[in-house]
């Protein structure tokens, strides 16, 4: 297929794959932030705080008022604002034009999904939506959109080139974007130490695993215990869950490895992380969970620079 | 319901007496069946439905919502068996008149010599390319996709107006107007034989693929778009879809030793046919336009080897230019020793000087367009135009006075338009395409404009026009 087109694809898949875990963050840090703000402000600030390491060069405009609930800034910033290359506004804007500029290659169900939700979206950004409840409602109806749009692709799709340049941008997104909640989450929460505030400290777990769409998963596997050492293993190593890194590590290595060609750079250096994900000792590999995270993110920054260079830059 | 007939123009639907023209009864009827709420509700789905599609186009030179929907009348517009048949004939006889014209411009000018057409006037024009004499496309065809201009004067008389030789668009609203209008009036089928329009981008195929260098080898075709920002986008895009064809851009593909390949994930793939909706001037830096940056450079010499087709063949605006329609009539009768089968409308070319007389003494009663643009732009509607704008349009016409082309104006028939509640008349013509591969084939019927402004004649998309679904009736019978 044609390069281009494989690029627009393989971007669409990753905007799409990042609305989707923005919209999906900001659900689960407002519900959090709105539990803990009364009870332990410090804690509810620094979950909205984590965004920006999560989405490294968002720009979020200071609350509009002292009085707004610390909420709204983020909410409006991370979910409506067009210019923060990081908002639920931007990402999805982008799937658009990249589904716009290949749209020969797509499904009429999976364009019209995608135009319908970024319409209803653009409409709340044109209102200036501030109200937080409204917000709320607004963010459930992005996230149903948003499932909307990727069942059309499920559902209409031909597994062909194409199709795996998409699912490829979205696994890397996924596994990349895990890398970095992981990052971001795992210092504090490993560094609390569940003293007098025993129903914060678990909230925070199980917002951790909420954030990640795991919990109902990790429940199936270890029912309603919540114990930190289980909560990290099972977002590293679950080979179910599709969230959980080594989940992502392997469907990057499985959609490389059905596109065509000899195995390159990127396909090396996959298969090798995705092997330390699935032959572990029950730890992170080598010991600190930041370490290997630094190195997470840094492979998947590399595996990106290598597929780009061996089918998009031909 | 209220309809409104016209009074000046030309009415399809409705005779002098205001009764509904034979065609035209059971639609009517149809539509008088329904309650007004019902047709509003209809035409809000309508609506929504071509935004969510994203059936839209693009205007230059607006800074917001640059991408608009492309208005849509649900009252169709109905040509009946026998005025249709007309037609084709005329547009096939038109377009192997204007192909044959092509090549003999490109190899011996035998129509120049034999002073049929002024030399200077087809020599000195932007789109003849002097770098392309004694060239020939494969299989001489130039004029791949034809979408030629109609209209109908006050007494009825389908008139030719335009030839679009480059790469003429519309055709993709053509089908989804269909489209569009089964889902929302499929009541309005039952009565009517609508010959049907689906078949077109598989004949778009098959023309392509008749002009492939390499025919006996699964030739490859691809779309050639300038990209995303083009007016004419979704145009590409859906026939790229339809035709189950590779949407390029001029970056995808690469011209090494004398051949045209694109850059897929697996490596280089040669193309055979490419069917460019880039303006031929932008094709080709190295040949044309230096600054181009939507072209392939090289691409021309590709051509020029034969190892690659171009649709429409670059050189062919030379036949589509304003002051060449004026000859056509006589390069028909030139080329095919018949008399036109359609009639065009009478044309002052600023190059003659007696014509040029006229047009400066008689401005205020005439069309004047500029041979160059198209898409209703440069163009002064001497009628409505206020003495100042005459004169500023005069004083621009004298610096070239080549560069202009009259007409008078034609009362463009009018046709029900839903409007408010009401349908009004509103000015309408018709573009019909027309595919020369294997033999000369036209679409059955084509893209019908319509003018929203009421009382205007300017139909062009870029300046408030609509469209509507065009049924060619099949002859009962056959």
């Amino acid at each position: 297929m044609l390069s281009r087109v494989a690029d627009a694809l393989y971007w669409m898949g990753r905007y799409l794959e990042r609305s989707e875990n923005i919209t999906r963050l900001l659900l689960v840090t407002e519900d959090f932030s709105t539990e803990t703000q009364g009870l332990a402000e410090q804690v509810a600030q620094s979950a909205w705080k984590d965004l920006l390491a999560i989405f490294p060069s968002a720009q979020v405009a200071p609350p509009v008022s002292a009085f707004a609930p610390m909420s709204q800034a983020y909410l409006v910033g991370f979910f409506l604002d067009p210019t923060n290359p990081y908002s639920v506004h931007y990402s999805l804007r982008k799937v658009r034009e990249n589904a716009r500029s290949v749209r020969e290659a797509l499904t009429v169900e999976a364009f019209l999904a995608i135009n319908e939700t970024f319409r209803t979206l653009d409409g709340h950004t044109r209102r200036g939506l501030t109200d937080l409840p409204a917000l709320r409602d607004a963010l459930g109806a992005t996230h149903k959109g948003l499932f909307a749009i990727n069942g059309a692709i499920d559902h209409t799709f031909t597994r062909d080139e194409s199709w795996l340049f998409l699912k490829l941008g979205e696994s890397l997104e996924r596994a990349f974007r895990t890398a970095l909640v992981l990052r971001a989450k795992l210092p504090a929460l490993g560094a609390a130490e569940p003293r007098a505030d025993v129903p914060l400290y678990y909230t925070q777990w199980r917002t951790l695993l909420r954030a990640l769409g795991s919990l109902e998963n990790y429940r199936r596997s270890y029912g309603a215990r919540l114990e930190p050492d289980l909560v990290v293993s099972f977002l590293l190593f679950d080979p179910h869950s599709p969230r959980s890194l080594r989940y992502g590590a392997q469907a990057v290595k499985d959609h490389l490895e059905r596109i065509a060609g000899e195995p390159g750079p990127g396909q090396r250096l996959i298969g090798r992380l995705h092997a330390e994900l699935s032959y572990h000792d029950g730890a992170a590999p080598g010991g600190e969970h930041a370490a290997f995270l630094d190195r997470v993110v840094d492979v998947m920054g590399q595996v990106h620079d290598a597929l780009s260079a061996q089918y998009f830059a031909t | 319901m209220k309809w409104v007939p016209d009074t000046t123009a030309y009415d399809e639907t409705f005779d002098r007496t205001a009764t509904a023209r034979p065609h035209y009864r059971p639609l009517v009827a149809t539509l008088e069946s329904f309650t007004q709420t019902e047709i509003d509700r209809r035409e809000r789905l309508q609506k929504l439905s071509l935004v969510d599609q994203g059936i839209t186009f693009t205007v230059y030179g607006e800074k917001d919502g640059i991408e608009r929907i492309f208005p849509f009348d649900f009252v169709p517009r109905i040509i009946p068996a026998r005025e249709w048949d007309k037609i084709e004939a005329g547009l096939i006889q038109r377009v192997r008149a204007l192909n044959l014209f092509i090549n003999d411009v490109y190899q011996d000018q035998r129509c120049l010599k034999d002073r049929v057409i002024p030399p200077e006037l087809v020599l000195s024009r932007r789109e003849y390319k002097r770098e392309l004499l004694r060239l020939t496309p494969p299989r001489q065809i130039y004029t791949h996709v034809v979408g030629t201009d109609i209209i109908r004067n006050d007494k009825g008389d389908y008139l030719i107006l335009e030839d679009n030789c480059r790469c003429p668009s519309g055709v993709s609203y053509v089908l989804e107007n269909r489209n569009l209008l089964h889902r929302v009036f499929p009541e309005l089928f039952t009565r009517y034989p609508v010959r049907p329009i689906r078949e077109y981008p598989r004949l778009l195929l098959d023309t392509l693929l008749w002009s492939a260098p390499r025919a006996s080898e699964n030739p490859v075709a691809v779309v050639l778009t300038p990209g995303i920002h083009n007016s004419a986008y979704f145009e590409h895009s859906f026939l790229a879809r339809e035709m189950g064809a590779f949407l390029v851009e001029g970056r995808d593909l690469i011209v090494e030793d004398s051949y045209v390949y694109m850059r897929t994930t697996g490596g280089r793939q040669r193309v055979d046919v490419i069917y460019r909706r880039v303006d031929e001037d932008f094709l080709d830096p190295l040949a044309f336009r230096r600054e181009s940056l939507l072209g392939v450079p090289g691409l021309v010499n590709v051509y020029r080897e034969g190892n690659v087709a171009i649709a429409n063949a670059p050189g062919a605006g030379v036949a589509d230019d304003k002051a060449v329609y004026a000859y056509m009539p006589a390069l028909i009768k030139y080329y095919l020793d018949e008399e036109p089968l359609l009639g065009q409308v009478p044309t002052y070319v600023g190059l003659r000087k007696d014509d040029f007389a006229y047009m400066r003494d008689h401005l205020a009663q005439l069309v004047v367009k500029t041979t160059g643009d198209s898409g209703g732009y440069n163009m002064l509607m001497g009628p409505f135009a206020t003495k100042k704008e005459i004169e500023a349009y005069l004083a621009q016409m004298k610096k070239a006075p080549g560069g202009y082309i009259a007409q008078p104006l034609i009362e463009l028939s009018s046709h029900p338009t839903y409007i408010d509640g009401r349908f009004e008349p509103r000015r309408i013509d018709l573009r019909p395409f027309i595919l020369y591969g294997e033999t000369i084939r036209v679409l059955p019927g084509g893209l019908t404009r319509v003018a929203l402004r009421q009382g205007s004649y300017i139909v062009n998309s870029s300046q408030g026009g609509g469209s509507k679904d065009t049924w060619v009736l099949a002859s009962r019978g056959s």
